[in-house]
């Protein structure tokens, strides 16, 4: 089963435009939406949600489609857009006394327990609270109305590598527990710790969507010296770099055999920064 | 509903709206344009959508298990439950001036008296804010400012207008300007017709702003 599933998502603004986003989420896993910033991740998410009015295209949770039934599909959902923007001067304590009465399923003792865990004070207000104790909150209360799904805008953005590494672990706990995970991020080395799955967009458009093992060994990272830059089949190579010492790319996994120098198995960052080289390089010939 | 009308009271609502209400005395003053005070009504709301703004309300909102158009509804609420408000508060202090404070001249020399019919174009005065500041602010939400300055000059031409016809309109300064001891069927019959344009206005201007705000990209 999925837990979200778009289809043909169409948006165009002057200067940007998504042009049909498609792509599943299944039920159970953690879905890194991955994609440089200004590619299309948050637009899409506020698509999903008719945060932004989508000029084509259908959405579903749960195999039910979003537009039927808005209220009860959000009641399943907890939505994270950035850490808590709202209220600055508003105690916590008034914020989930507003926010727990939207939710029947919404459990006390839950969220009690979420505080502890991530040493909130409810007397605080938003302005008190660091970048990384704001999306906690916010993922208290999510968590605290039992989200099946959540879609989380850029949660680890902005965070100390301490408090990335806290949240990560939070997310894995989820998973166990049952929960989905979709959170849209440029910082692909989270990813590499937690991420079953990968939608990657570019430009507004999905580049590839697929499990992260599949998609981060479709290419195998290479180093060249100067000289074997200037010997071998610059065809071959995708988004090519100079560095200190020569060039580094990426390859295809298939045409590895073609290039007889060393290559190297390519974490999910080198995948994206060379896919993106590429795309630029094109971009500048035509 | 009622979590989201106790989240606008609770959260969204700016503390100038409740203190407002207490302008409503002003009827108690001899000589004043009483229009004015239900401006302060609509001071109240644009503070509250700027406050809104400022708080990131409407992310906040929509987060929430709701549906983009209750967002509109539930402000639509507040605002038509604090514009009666002002008018429930608004009655005594009405009842004070044409009796204790106006025992020897009960009218108004600048403008309408603090009647029934005061009452009812005040209504006519909120229907027309409502219908232009609603319209423009869910048009584009970051834009209260804009709304504002055309709500309130919808406002205030009504205002302008009713008060000229009371001097050009014989029935109007006749019957409708003058204290409640006389004409009060006919001025009751005036706050009826001006309570269901002000139900219809209103309708109109919830169904305009909710086909607004649906289309619009927050």
């Amino acid at each position: 089963m999925n837990a979200a599933e778009v289809r043909g998502l169409c948006k165009r603004y002057e200067s940007f435009e998504l042009k049909d986003v498609s792509f599943t989420i299944p039920a159970g896993s953690i879905t890194g939406f991955i994609g440089r910033n200004g590619a299309g991740k948050t637009t899409t998410l506020k698509c999903m949600l008719g945060i932004a009015h989508a000029d084509a295209g259908s959405v579903s949770f749960f195999s039910q489609p979003y537009a039927a039934d808005e209220r009860g599909l959000k009641n399943r959902i907890g939505l994270v857009l950035g850490g808590v923007g709202f209220y600055p001067s508003r105690k916590l304590r008034l914020i989930t006394d507003v926010t727990r009465r939207f939710y029947p399923n919404w459990d006390e003792a839950r969220y009690d327990m979420y505080m502890k865990r991530f040493g909130l004070d409810d007397r605080k207000t938003p302005a008190q609270l660091s970048n990384g104790m704001k999306v906690k909150y916010s993922l208290a209360l999510a968590l605290s109305h039992g989200a099946e799904l959540l879609l989380l805008d850029e949660p680890t953005s902005g965070l100390d590598p301490i408090s990335r590494d806290e949240i990560l672990d939070i997310f894995l706990d989820l998973q166990d527990e049952g929960a989905t995970i979709l959170f849209s991020t440029h910082i692909t080395s989270d990813l590499d710790r937690c991420a079953d799955d990968i939608i990657y967009i570019k430009g507004g458009e999905i580049a590839a969507s697929s499990t992260r093992h599949e998609f981060v060994s479709r290419f195998r990272a290479v180093k060249l010296t100067h000289a074997e830059y200037d010997e071998c089949d610059r065809g071959l190579l995708i988004g090519c770099k100079r560095s200190k010492d020569g060039y580094n790319a990426l390859i295809t996994a298939q045409n590895e055999e073609l290039l007889p120098y060393r290559t190297a198995e390519a974490d999910l960052e080198t995948v994206m920064i060379h896919l993106e080289k590429e795309a630029h390089d094109d971009t500048a010939d035509a | 509903m009622i979590p989201l009308m106790h989240k606008e009271l609770r959260l969204a609502l700016h503390p100038t709206m409740l203190i407002f209400l207490l302008l409503s005395g002003m009827l108690c003053i001899p000589s004043y344009p009483y229009y004015v005070v239900f401006f302060y009504t609509a001071m109240g709301v644009f503070y509250t959508c700027t406050w809104g703004r400022e708080n990131q309300d409407v992310f906040y909102t929509l987060m929430l298990p709701v549906k983009k158009t209750d967002v509109v509804d539930a402000r639509f609420g507040t605002v038509i439950l604090f514009e009666l408000l002002q008018l429930l508060v608004a009655i005594p202090f009405a009842v004070l001036r044409q009796t204790v404070i106006g025992a020897q001249n009960p009218s108004n020399p600048v403008g309408m008296d603090a009647n029934l019919a005061l009452f009812a174009f005040a209504l006519l005065l909120y229907a027309a804010f409502n219908w232009a500041f609603m319209g423009v602010y869910y048009r584009d939400v970051r834009k209260v400012g804009k709304a504002f300055v055309i709500g309130s000059i919808a406002m205030f031409a009504l205002m302008l207008v009713l008060e000229m016809l009371v001097h050009v309109v014989p029935f109007m300064r006749d019957v409708l300007d003058t204290p409640d001891t006389a004409y009060v069927g006919e001025k009751l019959i005036v706050l009826a017709v001006c309570a269901a344009v002000f139900v219809l206005v209103n309708l109109a201007a919830l169904r305009r702003a909710r086909r607004n705000f649906v289309k619009q990209d927050l």
